[in-house]
């Protein structure tokens, strides 16, 4: 099955070159080679209409649930291995690095002396897209602010692990990461065997105790899953999250404040709720105090929110800390916080705000990878190698006229992991977004969504522009003494 | 509970019932067209039979079988359809998928994709199709009588499987009683024993009949069993019963005579249990069906009034604020 694979552009997490396997692979290599390219396809097709069925779908932003616009996020059946020891680095990094991103959020809404002793710029902080006025001197529950994070990870060319952007805002994808895992062990069950893989069942149960852990002023806390509704493209993994919590989903209308509460209505009159997680931006939560034409949030909230009786998950205005600039000074911001070094390290990133690196930039525009700090989802970059002449230029006048709005990396050749594509094995490009969560307690989900670019030597993983996903098993490398380690 | 939960929850159950019942009513009917000599056709009825006239016309004009098994199974046009309910039976199920069972949700989601990746029915649906059509419904109502907790949710799918059955049942038996009797014909004259055969089957009572009365068929007898037998689980009273039961595990102020929709509910509950068919059928079946008919869409509206719009009394400060100012 593997006799024809050749790795290419990048780290390739199964081959340490054509026909030698990493140690930790072997057992699964053989597994798959056992079922055969014929019975996984066939495995396969019955795993996406499986996807289908429980509903693991998303809808494209065109119309009613009922028209064909509904899709599932592409699936790949090869899993991705990552080692336990490998993985108790990754956590370490994760968690000391949203550590810090707490501490850095509790002081720019509070003393900002990071501004102060000079560290960050203050008009970076205040311009960034996720800056909220509204929350300077409102210290949250037990003082966090990101209680689910979704960073991104990559592997670089030499297989070492990176941060490539920090989502602190509404992390979607958790509830693939979950299905994608069940159907796996419906359709591969075979595939099981050869390993010791560590279960991801638990993250509800978590999930629901990190929530009810913000409520400080009840033992009985009343959650709630604040959704768009049902036309949202996410709400599929809205109404997942309600439902293996047991809460109840709501929508903006479900709720109002009144007598200094959040309360929901219901049939038998009103309930009071204590702790609101929100699939929705800060701009829409509430009207009164964002953006006063949203539909979508609760009149009234933030008032309630200041008076510290209902918690925000995340809280608002912690999309500072995942703006693309601010990113590039997680290293200084790890370093004042905690004193320490930082344990995963970032991408390296050109500031296009300092002359020297936008020199550079505007220099180097056909070798980097150049992106507004304000859009996601793989939209406002520029990829240089793969961009014509015409669109470097539209690109170099957009840096020029708003150097604050574009940072800059290097072409990354991401890892690769042996994918179907076409019919045949071929190494796709992967990046890996574990959910971290932060209550009393912290947790790190054992691996996360793994996405991968399916339109062969694409870069680009999101869903909006090819990319599907994997499941992703943290493993026991049992093998000892192998020639080529993971 | 939400108000918009319990309307989908209610909506869900409804529409899956329809489907259940307008894939019998085909199943019955496309056996019938099999049989020789029969002195009705058995489709228009089945027009009628949902209250649809005035659309069909409008839709299609002329009345065919493969016109009306088209307006019934997949009709764009007919809200009402087999297609459309399940899509609205589905979409009811996703927007509240966070208090459903997730297999009742897989079911009915793989019974929509199934539908959904299917060419349509040119001609007549076979037999085999409507089957597995009112088997993935009845599979539904399995799932979730032994995985569904009986808290509000139920009663409120309760409810709207009982109205639509009730609503159905009675139907069936207006426009089959109707064809069967033209006027002038007294009760107990000639009848047509297949055609009361296939009234009874359409409302999946025919064993259940034999086994209850012991009699041959006479439409006294049929009308009797499918609108107050207390027994039979499509009978009218049967429905009303139920509905009775669920409203007052909701909220037994709401179903006592203090409330409109309790003494709504009791009057109608009362005068299908303690009346006679004779008396029904003295005053006039097809007059007796009528109201009925129209009571349930009065429990329907004072549902909705009481359950499914957001209760004034909770309207958040500000609007009360804005009425002062």
């Amino acid at each position: 099955m593997f006799s024809n694979y050749e790795p290419k552009d990048g780290f390739d997490e199964y081959f340490a070159a054509p026909n030698r396997p990493r140690s930790c692979f072997e057992p699964l290599i053989s597994s798959l080679g056992h079922l055969g390219l014929e019975e996984i396809s066939r495995s396969h097709r019955a795993a996406e209409t499986l996807l289908q069925q429980v509903g693991a779908t998303f809808q494209l932003y065109s119309g009613a649930g009922t028209d064909s616009s509904e899709r599932i996020l592409p699936f790949d059946p090869l899993p991705r291995l990552i080692t336990a020891a490998d993985w108790a680095g990754l956590e370490a990094g994760l968690v000391q690095r949203l550590q810090a991103i707490d501490l850095f959020l509790s002081d720019i809404y509070g003393e900002q002396r990071i501004i102060n002793d000079g560290v960050i710029p203050r008009d970076y902080i205040e311009t960034s897209q996720g800056w909220r006025p509204a929350m300077v001197g409102i210290t949250p529950p037990l003082g966090r602010w990101c209680h689910v994070a979704g960073l991104d990870l990559i592997r670089d060319e030499e297989g070492m692990w990176r941060v490539l952007e920090d989502n602190l805002r509404c992390p979607s994808g958790v509830a693939y990461y979950l299905e994608n895992r069940r159907v796996m062990k419906r359709m591969f069950s075979s595939l099981f065997h050869s390993h010791n893989v560590q279960a991801i069942d638990d993250y509800p149960s978590y999930l629901f105790q990190t929530l009810q852990d913000l409520a400080l002023w009840t033992e009985t806390p009343k959650v709630v899953v604040l959704t768009p509704g049902s036309f949202n493209s996410a709400y599929f993994e809205h109404s997942y999250l309600a439902q293996q919590m047991g809460v109840e989903l709501v929508e903006g209308r479900d709720l109002f404040c009144q007598d200094g509460r959040v309360w929901l209505k219901s049939t038998n009159g009103r309930q009071v709720v204590d702790v609101i997680y929100r699939r929705i931006d800060d701009d829409f939560l509430d009207p009164a105090c964002f953006r006063s034409d949203s539909l979508l949030g609760v009149r009234g909230l933030m008032d309630v929110y200041r008076q510290g009786q209902v918690s925000i998950a995340n809280a608002p205005g912690t999309g500072v800390a995942d703006d693309k600039l601010i990113y590039t000074y997680i290293p200084e911001i790890i370093d004042f916080y905690l004193k320490e070094k930082p344990k995963l390290k970032n991408v390296t990133t050109y500031r296009c705000s300092r002359p020297e690196d936008l020199n550079y930039v505007l220099d180097h525009l056909d070798k980097l990878v150049v992106k507004s700090v304000s859009e996601a989802g793989g939209y406002g970059m520029l990829i240089g190698p793969h961009a014509t002449g015409k669109e470097q230029m539209e690109f170099r006048q957009r840096i020029q006229a708003n150097p604050r709005n574009f940072i800059a990396q290097p072409t990354l050749y991401l890892s690769t992991v042996p994918s179907i594509s076409h019919g045949e094995v071929y190494p796709c490009h992967v990046d890996l977004r574990p959910y971290c969560l932060r209550g009393r307690q912290q947790w790190v989900s054992p691996g996360g969504l793994t996405r991968v670019a399916l339109r062969r030597n694409s870069l680009v993983v999101n869903s909006s522009q090819g990319g599907g996903c994997k499941d992703t098993w943290i493993v026991q490398d049992n093998v000892p003494s192998a020639a080529v380690p993971c | 509970m939400l108000g918009r939960v319990a309307e989908s929850l209610y909506w869900m159950f409804r529409n899956i019932e329809r489907i259940e019942n307008l894939s019998r009513f085909l199943e019955v009917s496309s056996a019938m067209d099999l049989d020789s000599g029969m002195a009705i056709e058995p489709w228009t009825p089945l027009i009628d039979a949902c209250g649809d006239r005035e659309l069909f016309q409008a839709v299609k004009g002329r009345f065919s079988a493969e016109e009306i098994v088209d307006f019934l199974v997949q009709s764009k046009n007919n809200p009402s359809s087999i297609r459309n309910c399940l899509n609205l039976a589905r979409e009811n199920a996703r927007q509240i998928r966070e208090v459903l069972s997730n297999e009742m949700w897989e079911h009915l989601n793989a019974m929509y994709w199934r539908l959904k990746n299917e060419r349509p029915i040119a001609g007549l649906p076979s037999q085999e199709w409507l089957l597995r059509i009112r088997q993935d419904c009845q599979l539904f109502y399995g799932i979730a009588d032994v995985c569904f907790s009986r808290g509000l949710g139920w009663q409120f799918c309760q409810l709207g499987r009982l109205v639509e059955r009730a609503d159905k049942t009675a139907r069936i038996l207006d426009v089959k009683y109707f064809l069967l009797l033209p006027h002038g014909e007294t009760v107990g004259g000639v009848v047509d024993q297949l055609q009361w055969i296939a009234v009874l089957k359409t409302a999946g009572g025919y064993q259940m009949f034999r086994q209850s009365r012991q009699l041959s068929i006479t439409p006294k007898g049929v009308a009797q069993f499918l609108l107050l037998d207390p027994n039979f689980p499509r009978s009218v009273r049967f429905c009303l019963d139920g509905i009775y039961r669920s409203l007052s595990r909701i909220d037994p102020l709401q179903a006592s005579s203090e409330s409109p929709l309790g003494r709504h509910v009791g009057m109608m509950q009362a005068r299908w249990t303690y009346t006679d068919i004779a008396e029904i059928i003295k005053y006039g079946l097809h007059e007796s069906i009528d109201r009925l008919q129209q009571d349930l869409n009065d429990l329907h509206n004072q549902l909705e009034q009481v359950y499914f719009q957001a209760p004034q009394s909770f309207s958040p400060p500000h609007s009360s604020n804005q009425r002062t100012a």
